[in-house]
């Protein structure tokens, strides 16, 4: 039985800067991985970096952008977070933050960027509401059907093909342990602040245990007996053919799903959260083990708002479309803290984990290594205890 | 629609024909604007050329295509690609896309008989121009009559580089020598009675082929390895055996791969196509493949030639006709019956070829600084990590414009894991613009 003061289950971003972050603090780590480290939605999203508040945040009326406004809290650490991240690293990944637009087409849009830019700068995001002609003079490749947009020069993107992989090696190289292939099968909480996980490669203790494991931290959480309000959810995305750098910034729409960029490699990454399909086990459960169906709808629409919004990708020639999948909540707000139920369980994941990922990373190990981390008061599990009354360590 | 045909090449003609004669249309989607597959790859319509593929080998495919164009049960689609393949309870989504647009298909029936690509072999230089595969060599010759400029260097496996060496000499271009890497008595198989009467048209094409090199003064060398390629902007020299040889144009023949991408798309069980590399459908007795209303015939199911793929296209659309209720299954049996027998001889011979041509013992060295995958210019020292999935993660290997068609056999042999799992098949399985997905 291998003995650690932390077991990670999760080598996605969350899981790999978690366990860098607290192997720093000076904790034994094990990380433990089914798969390959970033094979999930790490690897897959399309690297935004996006701080204003989403627009799936305002589409569900004013109470819930009123409460989900709270995330902004977090974007302004994200900021600082990504700022640093390639020096603290010494990796280049691809980190681009030349600003980013999100544009509106219509009054009842701009109507909506206004709202939004009211409650970012109240938590102290520097968003500058500009109208169409003053977006194209910034980004002349924008459509003339751009009447606003949010401007916001911190956005951008970054290589989540890069982050990961960077991330195990600092983990590595501070002494955590990362195994990959090596599912979890079990775990037993014999007494409290104790954790037993069993995997086909052996045992592993722990005193505290964080689930970091994105679409699949439900199904984990179940083994210690706790609900998760965690769903999955299918997302594609696309890229286009290279072509010369021509779009500096990130793109993104309020009243239509579209966030667009130009990866650092000179793909054109078109998403904005069109749903693929999942797959349905035969038992009716989702099956995550296989590939979501493309939507050829959200294909169609995908592209259809990327072209309107910037007429040259017409042109362009698409070579890839690719379906991952994510995670959201219960209430669209990430869930980073400890279980309340079962002491020494901790969870991160729940949403815009790109961009916010290190950031969780790093207040959670703060919290697992003792310290008070205010910003995460919102954001725990314990808003969710009601779910787990019955559930726990019985 | 009752039934698609992706592919005109025999196995798609063939399966077409038999639809026919049970009183079934079909739909006939090819990339080229004309029918015959890269076997029969016609000369565009405004072309005449003389003596058009006259080889022994090619009389009964030539016959084939003669009843197939002449076909009114056939709704012909040339110059389309199929882009992406969905399967349902109700059958199949095609995604067409051609010179002027996108358009969804549906098929209660889709049969994919998309032949096969040139495997593609890395090595130092590889990438110069003047590298091409010898089937695109052949392409360009069939179709357009275009000859190579200067002397072209043959080098592989292949036995197939003797009959495109031939043609080229025919035509009239310079041909600077025919290397194999394996030794002669690879080739002594070929004498072995079962595969000499299986197929004595190859072999007499073959012993033609040779008696025209001969002819021409043209090398024909066996336990000739290739290491290299040089040239300042092109191709000016081939390493063989370690000594340069002089040459305009290098034409590579180390075997060759089946389309996969839109089975694997589809969600079809796959198995490993056999020593070139790559990935064949796996098919019942009637060619259907584990997704239902997806039926695979021809290379598709794996490499074996034009006479085997014609044999599994003509049983393919005897199963779907039988499927469709056309006739019931012992007259399903009877018609395929003399398919089935011509199609274990044809089948004896592809497994001797295979032997003769295995090219896993001979690839050439891999550089580290050796481009493996040529869209996105990864070399091989670029490549780590587990699967052929995580390696395309970390190093781009197979995200260009292919989408990993031709780095992804090198790939899986590098990581040791010939037989697979390769990558996760992507829509579109050709690129396409934006504005034609988005309906402008």
């Amino acid at each position: 039985m291998e003995r650690a003061d932390v077991a990670i289950i999760g080598g996605g971003l969350i899981g790999c800067a978690a366990a860098w972050r607290l192997a720093q603090r000076g904790a034994r780590v094990v990380l433990l991985e089914a798969g390959e480290h970033n094979a999930g939605a790490s690897g897959q999203n399309a690297g935004s970096l996006h701080f204003q508040l989403e627009r799936r945040f305002l589409e569900q009326g004013e109470a819930l952008a009123e409460q989900a406004a709270r995330i902004a809290t977090l974007n302004v650490l994200a900021v600082a977070d990504w700022r640093a991240i390639e020096c603290e690293l010494g990796a280049d990944l691809h980190v681009s933050m030349a600003g980013g637009l999100m544009v509106a087409e219509t009054r009842e849009e701009v109507a909506l960027l206004e709202a939004k830019a009211a409650r970012e700068a109240a938590a102290g995001l520097a968003v500058r509401l500009i109208d169409g002609d003053a977006a194209r003079a910034l980004a002349p490749y924008l459509a003339k059907s751009v009447i606003a947009a949010c401007h916001l020069t911190d956005e951008g993107h970054a290589d989540p093909r890069a982050l990961t992989p960077a991330l195990a090696a600092a983990a590595r190289a501070a002494g955590a342990a990362i195994r990959e292939g090596c599912r979890v099968e079990a775990i037993k909480t014999p007494a409290p602040g104790r954790f037993v996980l069993r995997t086909a490669a052996g045992g592993v203790t722990a005193a505290q245990l964080l689930i970091a494991a994105g679409a699949w931290s439900a199904s984990v959480a179940a083994m210690a007996n706790i609900h998760l309000p965690m769903v999955p959810v299918a997302l594609q995305m696309n890229a286009t053919e290279r072509i010369a750098p021509a779009i500096p910034h990130l793109i993104q729409h309020v009243g239509r799903r579209l966030s667009l960029k130009q990866a650092h490699a000179g793909n054109v990454l078109i998403g904005g959260g069109w749903p693929a399909r999942m797959a349905v086990r035969s038992d009716g459960g989702f099956d995550l083990a296989r590939r979501p169906a493309l939507s050829e709808t959200s294909l169609a629409g995908n592209l259809r708002a990327a072209i309107d919004v910037v007429p040259m990708l017409a042109r362009l020639n698409l070579i890839r479309t690719w379906t991952g999948t994510t995670a959201i909540t219960a209430d669209q707000l990430p869930i980073v803290g400890p279980v309340p139920r079962l002491p020494g369980l901790w969870v991160a994941g729940g949403g815009s984990a790109f961009t916010l990922g290190l950031t969780f990373a790093r207040l959670i190990a703060n919290a697992m290594g003792g310290e008070r981390v205010r910003e995460l008061d919102l954001f725990g599990p314990a808003r969710f205890d009601h779910l787990n009354s019955f559930m726990g360590a019985a | 629609m009752d039934v698609a045909i992706v592919g005109g090449g025999p196995a798609g003609q063939a399966a077409a024909l038999q639809l026919a004669a049970a009183g079934i249309a079909a739909t006939v989607i090819d990339e080229q604007p004309r029918a015959g597959g890269q076997i029969l790859r016609q000369p565009p319509s405004a072309v005449a050329v003389r003596d058009w593929l006259a080889g022994r080998s090619y009389r009964a495919l030539k016959a084939q295509l003669a009843a197939f164009e002449d076909c009114n049960a056939v709704t012909w689609r040339g110059g389309t690609s199929v882009i992406g393949l969905s399967m349902n309870e109700d059958g199949a989504g095609l995604t067409l896309a051609d010179g002027s647009g996108v358009e969804r298909l549906h098929a209660r029936h889709v049969l994919v008989a998309a032949g096969c690509h040139d495997l593609a072999v890395p090595m130092p230089g590889w990438t110069l121009p003047g590298v091409q595969p010898a089937g695109a060599v052949q392409a360009m010759l069939k179709s357009q009559q275009m000859l190579p400029e200067g002397a072209t260097l043959f080098a592989g496996t292949h036995p197939l580089q003797l009959i495109v060496a031939a043609q080229l000499v025919r035509a009239g271009a310079t041909v600077a020598g025919v290397h194999f890497a394996q030794p002669l008595r690879r080739f002594a198989t070929w004498l072995s009675p079962a595969a000499a009467i299986a197929r004595s048209a190859d072999l007499a094409d073959a012993l033609a082929a040779l008696a025209t090199l001969r002819r021409a003064r043209v090398p024909v060398r066996f336990g000739s390895a290739i290491s290299a390629i040089e040239g300042a902007m092109r191709v000016e020299r081939a390493i063989v055996d370690g000594v340069p040889i002089a040459c305009d144009q290098v034409a590579l023949c180390y075997g060759f791969v089946p389309q996969s991408a839109l089975p694997r798309m589809a969600g079809a069980t796959m198995r490993a196509a056999g020593p070139a590399g790559g990935f064949a459908t796996v098919a019942d007795d009637w060619m259907a493949s584990s997704v239902p209303g997806l039926w695979v015939a021809g290379e598709t199911t794996g490499v074996q030639g034009a006479p085997a793929a014609a044999c599994e296209g003509a049983i393919a659309g005897i199963g779907i006709a039988q499927t469709m209720r056309a006739f019931d299954l012992r007259e399903a049996e009877r018609r395929a019956a003399p398919f089935r027998a011509a199609y274990v001889q044809h089948r004896t011979f592809a497994a001797v070829l295979d032997r003769i041509a295995d090219p896993r013992d001979h690839f050439p060295p891999i550089a580290p600084d050796t481009i493996v995958c040529r869209c996105e210019a990864v070399p091989r020292a670029a490549l780590a990590g587990g699967s052929a999935n995580a390696v395309k993660l970390a190093s781009r290997c197979g995200m260009g414009l292919c989408q990993g068609r031709n780095c992804e056999p090198t790939l899986l042999r590098l990581l040791g894991a010939p037989d697979g799992p390769g990558f996760t098949a992507r829509f579109p399985a050709r690129p396409v613009a934006l504005g034609m997905l988005a309906g402008d």
